[in-house]
């Protein structure tokens, strides 16, 4: 699955305003990090799938949880024997391995990196990059130039991953086994790194000529075709999203 | 109108390298308003250099050494920048996929007419009418990745349309396409040059449909022109097109032999239809 994929739709939140969309994401992303409470950060996550469900993302919003869930695996272990402050809870030969500060910090960490990352991840999939490029540009006067590479730099993204594949595909096909551990898969990736950088210039060159030839310097503020009004849900959204950030301190 | 005088063009190489070959050398040429040109060659003969040199590619994003000069409309490609000549050059190039700077259709035909600041009444207009015109109107909101390569390129030629230049270049535009997506590409091209009265410069390694289409064919080879003339003028050029590696269109090269054995004196054809006649001639003749 695509991470950065966008998903047409027309559900509520598909149609809110880039930019809002963009400041909820940034937010409630706070609010993961200010909230200290594992059942609070714990009821954001659920509160954020079933948006996610309630607008028939629910497939991508599992898919998305699912690949946190081992980052924030990760993430566990590290703080789990990593903080050695508060009452020891699982000692061996004298030596504390587990402490319940370290526990409970641990599984906080873990749940705040599904509740940081699921509301950036769910922005790309009901965002499509142009149209936040145009609120970008339209509703924070953001320079044209600057918000285009960063969005044309997030629609490469999958372009990238699809001729990483091929070069894979490729290699496959001359004999090369991917299978096995971890370690050897990378050391076998290393040399694809190559042929991927020189394609990806390649197209990234191609793009820029196509863009040249299509005016791109020459447009202004005033140029874009469509309009970002904010709308009563917009508003609604972004204080939403403030009002969470307080329940989080305060809790 | 365009004009090459006296044009040549190197490649800037590395410092520690030799200097490059010359890409193009001592092109002179005219190609005027509302023609179809058709443009082929091997691979490395210059033909996609030519097109960066129309467009302004060269010298603005490609360095190198550039004698003589090229004019468009009547302006120096040296003085004018690209994106001034983008309001009467439009290209499509090689790599579809690359050039695409959307990710959906609309957004994909807007993006040329938004930078050029078009009002936005002539942009719906704009807009609908390429749609239509290259009937791509139910792709309109759909994701490019999820096109065909055939619509792909529809797409393509739609967002230079719509900026409605005088002059569109293609670099090797049905490279990727099966052979029913490649004619109605052509076809396409046909109308925009006989309707709309568009100057249309192609490149292209299919010969057969480059005959079958164009009223000008220009052979390059390393970087010099070797024939440029009507593409019924090829019927007499066999030799030539052989000697630079370039396949004749199989009716013609059966005509040639036919000729060469006696059995036919008329016209050498280049389309299929002049090669069914060319046929039935022959077999009456022996009595088949």
């Amino acid at each position: 699955m695509n991470l950065l994929q966008y998903l047409p739709g027309n559900s509520i939140l598909h149609r809110l305003n880039p930019v809002a969309k963009l400041a909820a994401a940034f937010l409630l992303g706070i609010c993961a990090i200010v909230s200290q409470s594992v059942i609070f950060t714990t009821l954001l996550i659920v509160l954020l799938l079933g948006i996610c469900f309630a607008c028939g993302l629910g497939k991508r919003a599992l898919g998305l949880t699912r690949n946190l869930l081992v980052l924030g695996g990760m993430m566990f272990i590290l703080q789990l024997f990593f903080v050695r402050s508060g009452d020891p809870m699982l000692s061996a030969g004298g030596f504390t391995l587990i402490t319940q500060d370290g526990l409970s910090s641990a599984v906080l960490l873990g749940l705040r990196i599904i509740a940081t990352m699921l509301p950036l991840m769910l922005l790309f999939a009901i965002t499509e990059m142009n149209d936040l490029c145009g609120a970008l540009v339209k509703r924070l006067h953001v320079p044209y130039r600057y918000a285009f590479i960063v969005t044309t730099a997030f629609r490469f993204v999958p372009l990238f991953t699809a001729e990483f594949h091929d070069i894979e595909d490729a290699q496959k096909a001359r004999g090369v086994e991917y299978d096995g551990g971890l370690i050897k898969k990378l050391k076998l990736s290393v040399p694809l790194f190559v042929p991927l950088l020189m394609s990806s210039l390649k197209k990234v060159d191609s793009g820029a000529m196509s863009a040249q030839l299509r005016g791109f310097n020459l447009r202004t503020v005033s140029s874009g075709y469509r309009e970002y009004p904010f709308t009563a849900a917009d508003i609604g959204c972004i204080l939403l999203s403030v009002l969470m950030i307080a329940a989080a301190a305060m809790i | 109108m365009i004009r090459f005088q006296d044009f040549s063009f190197r490649y800037q190489s590395g410092k520690t390298e030799q200097p490059a070959e010359f890409a193009l050398k001592d092109i002179s040429m005219e190609i005027r308003e509302g023609e179809f040109v058709g443009i082929t060659g091997t691979s490395g003969a210059g033909k996609s250099t030519l097109t960066y040199s129309i467009s302004g590619l060269i010298p603005h994003h490609f360095a190198g050494d550039f004698y003589g000069s090229v004019e468009v409309n009547g302006m120096d490609t040296v003085e004018v920048h690209p994106e001034q000549l983008a309001r009467f050059v439009g290209q499509v190039f090689q790599d579809i996929d690359s050039q695409m700077v959307s990710s959906v259709v609309e957004d994909e035909i807007l993006f040329g007419m938004e930078n050029f600041q078009i009002p936005r009444d002539e942009i719906k207009r704009r807009l609908e009418s390429v749609l239509e015109m290259l009937e791509i109107t139910p792709l309109r909101r759909r994701q490019i990745s999820s096109l065909s390569g055939g619509q792909k390129q529809k797409v393509a030629i739609a967002s230079i349309l719509a900026l409605q230049p005088d002059i569109i270049l293609l670099d090797e535009p049905t490279g990727e396409l099966d052979p029913e997506s490649t004619i109605m590409i052509y076809e396409i091209l046909r109308r925009l040059n006989r309707e709309f009265h568009k100057t249309v410069i192609v490149v292209e390694q299919k010969i057969m449909v480059l005959c079958a289409y164009v009223s000008r064919l220009i052979v390059l080879d390393k970087g010099q022109v070797m024939f440029d003339g009507s593409s019924d003028s090829i019927t007499g050029e066999i030799e030539l097109f052989k000697s630079l590696g370039i396949n004749v269109p199989r009716v013609v090269e059966l005509g040639h032999l036919l000729k060469k054995a006696g059995l036919y004196d008329g016209e050498i054809p280049t389309e299929l239809d002049g090669a069914e006649k060319m046929v039935r001639e022959v077999c009456a003749d022996a009595e088949i």
